[in-house]
């Protein structure tokens, strides 16, 4: 959803876009997703197979923190070519170096 | 007499009562509660009543207080709540028997060590620097994973020692907390950076690998098939050539890493993995 060309090259441009903005039936929403259903009477039934649930891994034995030691200095790669980590011949690559299973 | 005669009397027969027998409970439960209500002072009020009619005054006393008297000491004519039974005595707080929590619990995670609530500002300043998109390239998804969960449980626990600083009003170490939030939340970043990076050249080495023969993507067979591979004795004297190698590499990288008595698990390896000569 987005306003009309017209509107977008205003100052309207720089306003945030709202409900008010559109017509009728227009759900902005929260970018989370729904967890379940509206009734024709105004309720709302949770659907537990719609509800997030977040399993943290096993983290026994992990060392890795979220902080690196000062003393090192932030890494930055090298690369040949101009796509650099991106590059999906040298993706292909490490593939047949590491793994070439799956 | 008052009330409060009324109340011993019943409350001794009917503890003498119900000492008598169990079974009978039920039917001196009521004889506990004390007797003191009473009728109103004139007996023939029923008699007074005058009207039938439908309509005419009721003929209850409205009278709530009449025959009390302060001075005869005569007590309400409605029941008061109270009995001859001993009030219970608070037990002091170290008799209390010890509240049990689960050690293992998962909430423990919020906080920084059993005994504190909150971290002091010297402890939230004490923290690296977060990790660079480059090193966490060489990380697998695993590796990711877990370190993400790392990281939402640090932003928890630092979310938590801001919580307590504001409710106990402990005073400074908001600008330290908030540095610390800032690093764990780089290293998110970066490791999303990483995953979709990875996602993306994913897709255009699927599209490039339909060209390549080496690559079977039917699922039929193995997926790679070396063309042209070594023997075994090639196999070896290439592997000596790539330790030396890598022996010459990681000589130039101890400068980098100068961290050698850390976990060797916790430095990213130096060498990427990708640049390393295909066997």
């Amino acid at each position: 959803m987005q306003p009309t060309r017209i509107l977008q090259a205003l100052r309207y441009r720089r306003l945030r876009l709202t409900t008010k903005d559109v017509n009728k039936g227009f759900y902005k929403g929260t970018r989370t997703g729904s967890m379940g259903r509206h009734t024709k009477h105004g309720g709302y039934i949770i659907d537990w197979k719609k509800v997030r649930t977040y399993v943290c891994p096993s983290l026994d034995g992990f060392k890795l923190t979220p902080f690196v030691t000062r003393n090192m200095q932030r890494t930055f790669g090298q690369y040949e070519t101009k796509l650099g980590p991106k590059d999906p011949a040298l993706y292909i690559s490490r593939w047949k170096a590491e793994n070439g299973l799956d | 007499m008052g009330a409060l005669g009324r109340i011993s009397a019943a409350y001794t027969t009917s503890c003498s009562s119900a000492s008598a027998s169990v079974s009978s409970l039920p039917t001196t439960a009521p004889v506990l509660r004390p007797l003191t209500h009473t009728a109103s002072l004139s007996t023939s009020a029923a008699l007074l009543k005058r009207h039938k009619y439908p309509g005419a005054r009721d003929n209850k006393d409205h009278s709530k207080h009449r025959g009390e008297s302060a001075i005869r000491r005569t007590g309400t004519r409605w029941r008061l709540s109270m009995s001859d039974e001993p009030l219970p005595r608070p037990v002091p707080r170290d008799r209390l028997p010890a509240v049990e929590t689960d050690p293992d619990h998962g909430l423990w995670d919020f906080f920084a060590d059993r005994a504190t609530v909150a971290a002091t500002p010297e402890q939230d300043a004490q923290h690296g620097r977060s990790w660079s998109v480059e090193e966490l390239r060489h990380k697998s998804w695993d590796d990711l994973h877990r370190l993400w969960w790392v990281c939402a449980k640090e932003r928890n626990r630092i979310a938590t020692s801001n919580w307590e600083r504001n409710k106990s009003k402990l005073g400074f170490g908001e600008a330290e907390a908030l540095g610390r939030d800032r690093e764990v939340r780089a290293t998110m970043r970066a490791i999303k950076h990483t995953l979709t990076e990875r996602l993306y050249t994913w897709e255009d080495a699927v599209k490039l690998a339909e060209n390549d023969p080496e690559v079977d993507l039917t699922g039929q067979g193995p997926a790679f098939v070396p063309r042209d591979y070594l023997e075994e004795g090639e196999t070896a004297a290439a592997e000596g050539e790539q330790q030396v190698a890598e022996a010459a590499e990681t000589a130039q990288n101890t400068q980098a890493a100068p961290a050698a008595s850390l976990d060797p698990v916790t430095i990213p390896s130096p060498k990427s993995q990708a640049e390393a000569p295909r066997l």
